[in-house]
């Protein structure tokens, strides 16, 4: 599937961002042990959905290039699978979480350099959350 | 992905506001349809001239109250508003979507914008502010104080249905007027839900009227009026000239906004990765409904090989818009607002033709995504080998309409932006910070863009305009709609 307008963008940024907070809401109630994080990354995936939401309906304008700045963007490289099999292991778990957060860092990163015609503070947000994946990914590691 | 969710679930039939109630009109009702899907949607009133007199009448009682009025407790009035608009944020701008056809990305843009001035005009407290010299003669001081002065009206256009009454009106009821607004009476549903924020954020009756109906009785029914102090206006030049000659006969105040025919000049050191998508905004979006919508395209220069590098990149962008129900996220361009709209478009491609320019890409058979009938529907067209003594190229089409014309060098591209007599905007794409200077400083425009493609003045900067697409002198927006709305007064004082 190809995402072309800015709408597009900022509604699967949040449905990537929906899919791990229900993920990691899983992992918490599966993994006692890692609870603490886990629930920790979930309610962190819901803030970043309000600030995606909240960047893009402050700083739309009729007047630059929503319509056409992520001309040529696939979404299938991006599309997260958040199924987990019945009594994995805690550290396959963490795998497939670190895979997950690998895939929506590179989202955002592609999507910042794709929507610098549109004002910065648009890829500013996604470069910023695609940060913050990089040290989630620490804290997946140490697990 | 799925269509988003439409606001309006069934035919709705509209009523005036009138000194705080919602009043039904006498007059007939007319279809409001949706141009993407052909469905009626709505009813709106074509309200009587007694009902736009009784409007006026609300409003002249209200007045001296909100006149008196602090000016922060007007604004706190707009602070209530401001939250409601964020709080309906998306579904004001499906509603547009609905009505006008734009996409919903452009919606949003213009909820965006327009809260955007109810912004600016909560610094009503500062920016009305007058000033005041001690000393003018030994003894003496002088002071300027602005004033508000009556009922003003809005006749707004239907482009952008939500977006250009609150040009006007939040700067007028910061200032202590009153309004009138009459929205579109193709586009009315977005001001209907403004109008029930409006009652929501509790401003005092009479204050804030909506008046649905006839663009052609209410206007005139309204600049005869006595009690109408003036008039803003934004539509085609035709109506703008005649708005302004009455408004002058009858001794009104007057922003008279116009239409437009916007050029666009690529000069050869211009970024095309760049430049390209700001064209398609600027040539396509809102489907070339708008004043501020590119509509000739000047490539600079005597080489080929930059202008066929031009025109392969502006017809592959064009070619590869997505046309379909703006509710769609993935639609890039909506339908023309109505099946009059495209067939007024359709008949200036078939002059375009008729006159010998090239049509390099054909958007009369448009490719809908979605299904959808194709009453209202136009993909993009692009015209090259266009004259300047061309129809195309001199009329303002208000649709999807690109025409690529070539001048040797910026100088040929200033004089043939001046052969036009519209001056809303023009719009330069280089890399050379000399040849933008030169086109800022030359060009007799009220809005220029430097590798902009829109260039629309954010609220705190007047929505400028010159020659035939402009008649005033005050613009709206900002600093300038604030004079607009006020009488300076002077005072000079001196004590015994």
């Amino acid at each position: 599937m190809q995402l072309t307008t800015a709408s597009q963008i900022i509604s699967f940024a949040k449905e990537l961002e929906d899919k791990a907070a229900k993920l990691y809401q899983e992992l918490a109630a599966r993994y006692p042990e890692a609870k603490e994080v886990f629930l920790s990354f979930a309610k962190e995936n819901k803030k970043n959905e309000i600030v995606v939401q909240r960047t893009y309906n402050e700083v739309v304008t009729d007047a630059i290039e929503t319509g056409f700045s992520f001309e040529g963007l696939e979404a299938d490289p991006y599309m997260i699978d958040v199924d987990l099999a019945q009594n994995v292991p805690l550290s396959s778990a963490v795998r497939k979480a670190e895979e997950i957060e690998e895939r929506i860092q590179n989202f955002y990163t592609t999507a910042a350099e794709m929507s610098k015609g549109l004002l910065a503070d648009i890829p500013r947000t996604f470069e910023r959350i695609a940060k913050k994946r990089t040290e989630r990914k620490g804290k997946l590691t140490s697990l | 992905m799925a269509i988003l969710e439409e606001p309006i679930k069934e035919v709705m039939v509209l009523k005036n506001y009138v000194g705080g109630e919602w009043v039904q009109s006498k007059g007939e009702l007319q279809d409001i349809v949706n141009p993407a899907t052909a469905r009626v949607i709505a009813k709106v009133p074509y309200s009587t001239r007694e009902e736009v007199d009784e409007a006026v009448q609300a409003a002249k009682q209200a007045y001296p109250e909100w006149a008196r009025t602090t000016p922060l407790g007007r604004v706190r009035h707009l602070f209530r508003f401001k939250e409601l608009l964020e709080e309906n944020f998306e579904e004001i701008s499906r509603i547009q979507t609905m009505e006008h056809g734009k996409t919903i990305d452009e919606s949003r843009g213009e909820t965006r914008r327009g809260i955007e001035n109810v912004e600016v005009a909560t610094g009503i407290p500062t920016l009305m502010m007058g000033y005041n010299l001690e000393d003018i003669a030994s003894g003496i001081d002088e002071y300027l104080i602005r004033q508000p002065l009556g009922v003003f009206s809005c006749i707004a256009p239907f482009n952008f249905p939500f977006m250009i009454p609150l040009w006007f009106v939040p700067y007028a009821l910061a200032t202590g007027n009153c309004m009138i607004v009459k929205p579109s009476s193709r586009c009315p549903i977005t001001q209907a839900r403004v109008i029930e924020l409006v009652d929501e954020a509790g401003f005092p009756p009479g204050i804030w009227n909506v008046v649905h109906g006839s663009g052609s009785m209410i206007s005139s029914a309204l600049m005869e009026h006595p009690d109408i102090e003036g008039i803003t206006f934004v539509g085609s030049t035709a109506v703008a000239k005649e708005i302004y000659r009455e408004c002058g006969q009858f001794g009104k105040r007057v922003i008279a906004q116009g239409g437009a025919k916007n050029f666009m000049v690529i000069m050869p050191d211009a970024d095309l990765k760049n430049t390209i998508p700001a064209l398609m905004t600027s040539f396509y979006g809102n489907t070339g409904q708008r004043c501020l919508s590119g509509a000739n395209a000047v490539v600079v220069g005597e080489e080929d090989a930059f202008y066929k590098q031009f025109k392969e990149a502006f017809v592959g962008a064009a070619s590869r818009i997505k046309a379909g129900y703006g509710l769609d996220e993935s639609v890039q361009m909506g339908p023309m607002q109505s099946k009059k709209a495209k067939e007024r478009v359709l008949g200036y491609i078939e002059k375009g033709i008729k006159e010998g320019a090239k049509i390099i890409l054909d958007g009369r058979k448009a490719k809908i995504a979605g299904n959808y009938p194709e009453t209202c529907f136009l993909a993009a067209t692009v015209f090259e080998d266009v004259t300047l003594d061309m129809t195309i190229a001199k009329d303002e089409i208000f649709g999807p309409v690109g025409n690529i014309m070539r001048a040797k060098d910026l100088d040929e591209a200033i004089e043939m932006i001046h052969t036009n007599p519209y001056g809303n905007e023009a719009s330069i794409f280089t890399s050379s910070g000399k040849s933008a200077r030169e086109f800022q400083h030359r060009v007799n425009c009220g809005n220029i863009g430097i590798n902009v493609g829109i260039a629309a003045p954010m609220a705190f900067f007047p929505f400028s305009g010159m020659k035939d697409s402009f008649f005033g002198i005050l613009h709206g927006q900002g600093q300038e709609a604030i004079r607009f709305f006020t009488e300076s007064k002077v005072v000079i004082q001196r004590w015994w």
